[in-house]
């Protein structure tokens, strides 16, 4: 047996043993060397050459990610590693770091328990570092720090001692801080790294060598060492005393937490059901023969065996051939193939028990964020809240027609394999419009589609998603929709959302979609916390992404079994606000009076929708309607002799700098700016600096589109839409 | 409004005077139309079918042709907003023809009240009506019929329970319950009438019955039988050659497979003469 086949043959020894079970995530802002270390990891497990190991980037499998160098894909791999005498399995999953993927280190933080957070030491923390630490927290993975690069510290910033000490300091004080304001309240203490308590451990994973405390004490190396092997030129040395995988592997085993101990504040976390039930119980206890529940947390296109689900298995174990549900699906269906992850390699095996992530393929109707049980019913997860919304958009259709079911095919594949990804498509045109995270996330895609899947394409200029909302309300004017028989009229009120309020339903915090009736009492408690009135939230009809409805009527007849339909017309009002056709966000609508005909068949969806679609709209635009533009944060690093050409770029652009620190003989310029003005910023900032600029972005949420952009804008949109190009007034939806 | 209010007119003085005209057809068979609303149809300028709230067989369309000269269709939106044929009202004698009696039909009131503020001649020619057929032919006393209701298709999650509400409400005074069935699934009125079958209506009460419950309704409920047990009458196609009426078990009655526009009664306790009627037309095997 090679020493590949023996650890896979451990591995599968070792998914029994919950205790001895770690699975983690390796995060970190973009290029500060993720898939390096991961590959160190997997080859000082074995499962891969050890002069490979860094170089090659085996996680990186998709041909466009070694192409470009950097990740795109969460990918997932299990490893065998020994503390004492004791075999550890370890489930790793390497993440990507380019803001445009963060929707896939969202999901990879649902299927894991602890995670790795790297800075690189010359960089520091940066503000990817600052995101996926926040996304761990949000789903009580517990962080561990490596500060990496440090072989560029000492060789090319010739640092000394002291000096690097300072900087390590530097970098802990930071993610000490974000985890004091993100954790959950009864870690804020216990999750705090230092080096102290081995929680921190620093080297470089390009010459795989690392070092932490407690292995400090167990080798009797010290930093003199490190600064003696680096200046002879000789870490190849340091890496045989000091391998980055013992040290990383050895405090993932100590440090992080097995399934059985998460696994008892993480469920009540992610599942709404009843902890006292088997299924409960089961998964609270990560207990392998209780009922299956396993969740998916990334798909991807394998090109042998097609849709491959990676997911979570939280309790129960799932077996080959047995006969499954996608929850939420039509149909149960049968698992084809179980395995484990190692590197691009698939290893089948009979079953993949709790605590373990599995890969599995036969359940089509698997997608990121589905619960898969044996039973029909079983109570899903909650679903996966993602920080950022998809903000660019291009329209996309086949060169030549003949293409057409084709393309239709592969974007279907697309999306299903990128959950961060939305495509519409228009059935008969064979446009479909893509909705991404950013340029680079919609070039990959068309990449994809035309080198992958041998179709041409036209693709339109980048299209901005912007946002509806309201700056003011019309309360006391209530706007009076009326349905097509005139029978029945809804009479509406808006008004904008706090900040904080639209923060918390973002985060999913009060739920989303149709209220039932008996929870619009809890539901109208938890927006009292956010110091909106108890008693009128307690009457919560509805909440669609940002947005909420409440029927603020008394005693009209027949509005219950309306309900339904109310419902209905103000979710369409959320996908297409009065304005643009754009989504709405932020803004309460109150339903303030009714009348409804006397007979149901009167008032049936064709009459009672159109009414309230109509209401809801007029009472928008009688709120002073505003156009709210995503925005992003940038971050610009440029030597002193040209950053004046940068904030000259940025200035143009509506961008908005409100920091230009200066150390050294580089410059920073920190500012905002709106995603309308991004593109082609890349190559004229490459020009205004002579190449010397390094600039980094992130989604910054939305802001109001100044008043004197607004007609403009406004009219591009509709026209872009086959609308109008005049902005709609109150007319338009009185009648 | 006194008396018939019918502008005088001869077949030989130039037709009719501007203005509209809702003229009943009766419930399906143009021999049942009656000879006042023949002779004004004929007399009109324009002659629009309404085609959403009820149809015609198509043989009988063909043969309306011949008997009053040759008509549009129009739907739903344009008697709703129906500023085009005003405008034509105006100017010229506008027949709409609706099946049936044209003021059973809940929303052709609007029209009255369209033609009333813009001061244009209105006028309504009754038509023998499916609803009255209906409780001539069930052999039940038409004094015993409570609050008529019509079940409409379900949408979605979206499914009324008033109308069972009323058959309740109808059974606790020992009323009987004229029901009559939508047909138009879509609910806009533009596509052409496919009438509810007896199998879906039936289905759809059952499923208002199992919301109730499960709202914890504070309707009392009037029948201590499940759905599927109550007694029914079962009247398809009235007034034409097709015409059926049986009687028997809901359950029973759902099996119906036949037949292209169903109301149904649901008796309350019967007298004496009523439930031999009853008797007399139960389904046969
Ligand atoms: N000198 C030095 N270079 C490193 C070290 N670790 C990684 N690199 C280099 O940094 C670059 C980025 O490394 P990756 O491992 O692809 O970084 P990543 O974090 O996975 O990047 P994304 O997945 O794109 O976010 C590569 O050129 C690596 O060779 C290190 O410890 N020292
Ligand atoms: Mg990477």
């Amino acid at each position: 047996m090679g020493r590949k086949e023996d650890n896979i043959a451990r591995a599968t020894e070792v998914m029994h043993q919950r205790e001895r079970i770690r699975n983690l995530a390796i995060a970190a802002h973009i290029d500060h060397g993720k898939t390096t270390l991961s590959d160190n990891l997997i080859a000082g497990a074995g499962m891969m050459s050890e002069d490979l190991a860094g170089k090659s980037r085996v996680l990186d499998f998709d041909e466009q990610e070694s192409a470009r160098g950097i990740t795109i894909n969460a990918a997932s791999a299990s490893m065998v590693h020994k503390v004492g005498d004791d075999d550890y399995l370890i489930n790793l999953i390497d993440t990507p770091g380019h803001v445009d993927f963060g929707g896939d280190v969202t999901r990879a933080m649902r299927a894991v328990d602890g995670c790795i957070i790297l800075a690189c030491a010359v960089e520091g923390t940066m503000p990817q570092t600052e995101t996926v630490v926040r996304q761990a927290l949000k789903e009580k993975v517990r962080p561990v720090l490596f500060i990496n690069k440090v072989d560029r510290l000492i060789n090319e910033l010739q640092i000394d001692g002291p000096e690097m000490m300072k900087r390590f300091e530097k970098i802990i004080l930071k993610v000490n801080k974000l985890i004091s304001t993100f954790a959950p309240e009864d870690v804020k203490k216990d999750w705090q790294v230092s080096v102290q308590n081995g929680t921190v451990a620093f080297g470089s994973a390009y010459y795989n060598w690392g070092m932490s405390m407690p292995f400090m004490a167990k080798s009797g190396l010290n930093f003199k060492d490190i600064f003696e092997h680096c200046a002879a030129d000789d870490q190849k040395a340091l890496a045989k005393k000091a391998p980055v995988h013992e040290v990383l592997l050895d405090m993932a085993v100590e440090q992080l937490p097995s399934p059985l101990i998460s696994q008892k504040y993480r469920i009540p976390n992610i599942w709404q059901g009843d902890l006292e039930s088997v299924e409960g119980k089961a998964m609270m206890e990560c207990d392998s023969s209780g009922p299956l529940s396993l969740m998916i947390t990334k798909i991807w296109m394998d090109p042998h065996a097609g849709e491959v689900a990676v997911g979570r298995v939280y309790s129960g174990s799932i077996k080959h051939g047995e006969s499954l549900w996608a929850i939420g699906g039509a149909k149960a269906e049968r698992v084809q193939q179980v395995a484990m992850m190692v590197g691009g390699d698939r290893i089948q095996v009979p079953e993949v028990t709790a605590g373990n992530i599995a890969a599995i393929t036969g359940i089509r109707s698997a997608a990121a964020g589905v619960t898969i049980a044996r039973d029909k019913d079983a109570e899903p997860f909650e679903a996966i809240r993602h920080y950022s919304e998809p903000v660019v958009t291009v329209a996309v259709e086949p060169k030549a027609m003949k293409d057409l079911p084709k393309f239709i095919g592969a974007l279907q594949g697309l999306a299903k394999s990128d959950a961060s990804l939305q495509v519409k498509t228009n059935q008969e045109t064979g446009e479909a419009l893509l909705a991404g995270m950013g340029e680079l996330h919609l070039e990959i895609t068309v990449y994809r589609l035309e080198e992958e899947q041998g179709i041409k394409v036209k693709v339109s200029e980048p299209i901005v998603v912007y946002r509806e909302s309201v700056e003011s309300n019309n309360s006391g004017r209530p706007f009076e929709g009326k349905s097509p028989n005139r029978h029945n009229r809804f009479y509406l009120e808006a008004e904008p959302l706090s900040p904080e309020v639209v923060q918390a339903l973002r985060e999913g915090h009060f739920g989303d979609g149709t209220i039932r009736n008996k929870d619009a009492k809890s539901v109208g408690d938890k927006f009292a916390e956010f110091g909106m009135e108890k008693n009128l939230m307690r009457k919560i009809y509805a909440i669609h992404g940002t947005n909420v409805l409440v029927n603020d009527t008394k005693g009209i007849q027949n509005l219950h079994e309306t309900r339904e339909l109310i419902i209905e017309g103000f979710n369409e009002v959320c996908k297409k606000g009065p304005v643009a056709d754009e989504p709405l966000m932020g803004v309460m609508l109150r339903l303030v009076d009714a009348k409804l005909h006397e007979d149901a068949i009167h008032r049936g969806p064709a009459q009672t929708i159109p009414a309230v679609r109509n209401a809801c709209k007029g009472a928008l635009i009688r709120s002073r309607p505003v156009i709210l533009e995503p925005m992003q944060n940038l971050r610009v690093d440029a030597p002193n002799d040209v950053i004046g050409g940068v904030t000259r770029e940025v200035t143009n652009r509506r961008g908005i700098i409100e920091d230009m620190p200066v150390d050294g003989g580089t410059a920073s310029v920190i500012g905002k700016m709106p995603v309308a003005e991004t593109f082609g910023f890349s190559n004229d900032i490459r020009a205004a600096s002579q190449g010397r600029a390094v600039w980094n972005t992130e989604n910054a949420g939305f802001e109001i589109l100044p008043i004197s952009l607004f007609d403009k804008t406004v009219g591009e949109i509709r026209e872009r839409k086959g609308l109008k190009p005049e902005v709609p007034v109150e007319a338009n939806y009185s009648d | 409004m006194e008396g018939r209010r019918l502008p005088r007119f001869t077949m030989t003085d130039g037709g009719l005077p501007a203005g509209l005209w809702l003229i009943g057809l009766g419930p399906g068979d143009i021999g049942l139309m009656t000879a006042d609303g023949i002779e004004h149809a004929r007399a009109c300028e324009y002659r629009f079918l309404e085609g959403y709230t009820a149809t015609l067989p198509i043989d009988q369309e063909i043969l309306l042709e011949s008997v009053i000269g040759p008509w549009k269709r129009v739907m739903r939106p344009q008697i709703e907003s129906p500023q085009n044929i005003l405008e034509l009202a105006k100017e010229s004698s506008v027949a709409i023809l609706v099946v049936g009696d044209p003021m059973q039909a809940t929303t052709h009131i609007d029209l009255e009240g369209h033609c009333y503020d813009e001061g244009i001649s209105f006028t309504i020619i009754p038509g023998l009506s499916a609803i009255s057929l209906a409780i001539s032919l069930s052999g039940l006393q038409s004094y015993r019929f409570g609050r008529q209701v019509t079940i409409p298709f379900d949408y979605g999650n979206y499914l009324p329970t008033s109308p069972l509400e009323f058959i309740y409400a109808n059974y606790a005074n020992n009323l009987h319950t004229l029901v009559l069935l939508d047909l138009d699934p879509s609910g806009m009125g533009i596509d052409p009438p496919s009438p509810m079958m007896p199998a879906k209506a039936i289905g759809l009460l059952k499923a208002m019955d199992e919301r109730l419950i499960e709202q914890e309704s504070s309707i009392p409920k009037s029948m201590d039988e499940a759905v599927a047990d109550w007694k029914g009458i079962l009247l398809t196609d009235l007034g034409t050659p097709e015409q059926r009426i049986v009687s028997g078990r809901l359950e029973d009655l759902a099996m119906i497979e036949s037949g292209r526009i169903h109301c149904l009664i649901l008796p309350a306790e019967f007298t004496g003469m009523e439930s031999e009627a009853y008797r007399r037309r139960l389904l046969k095997h």
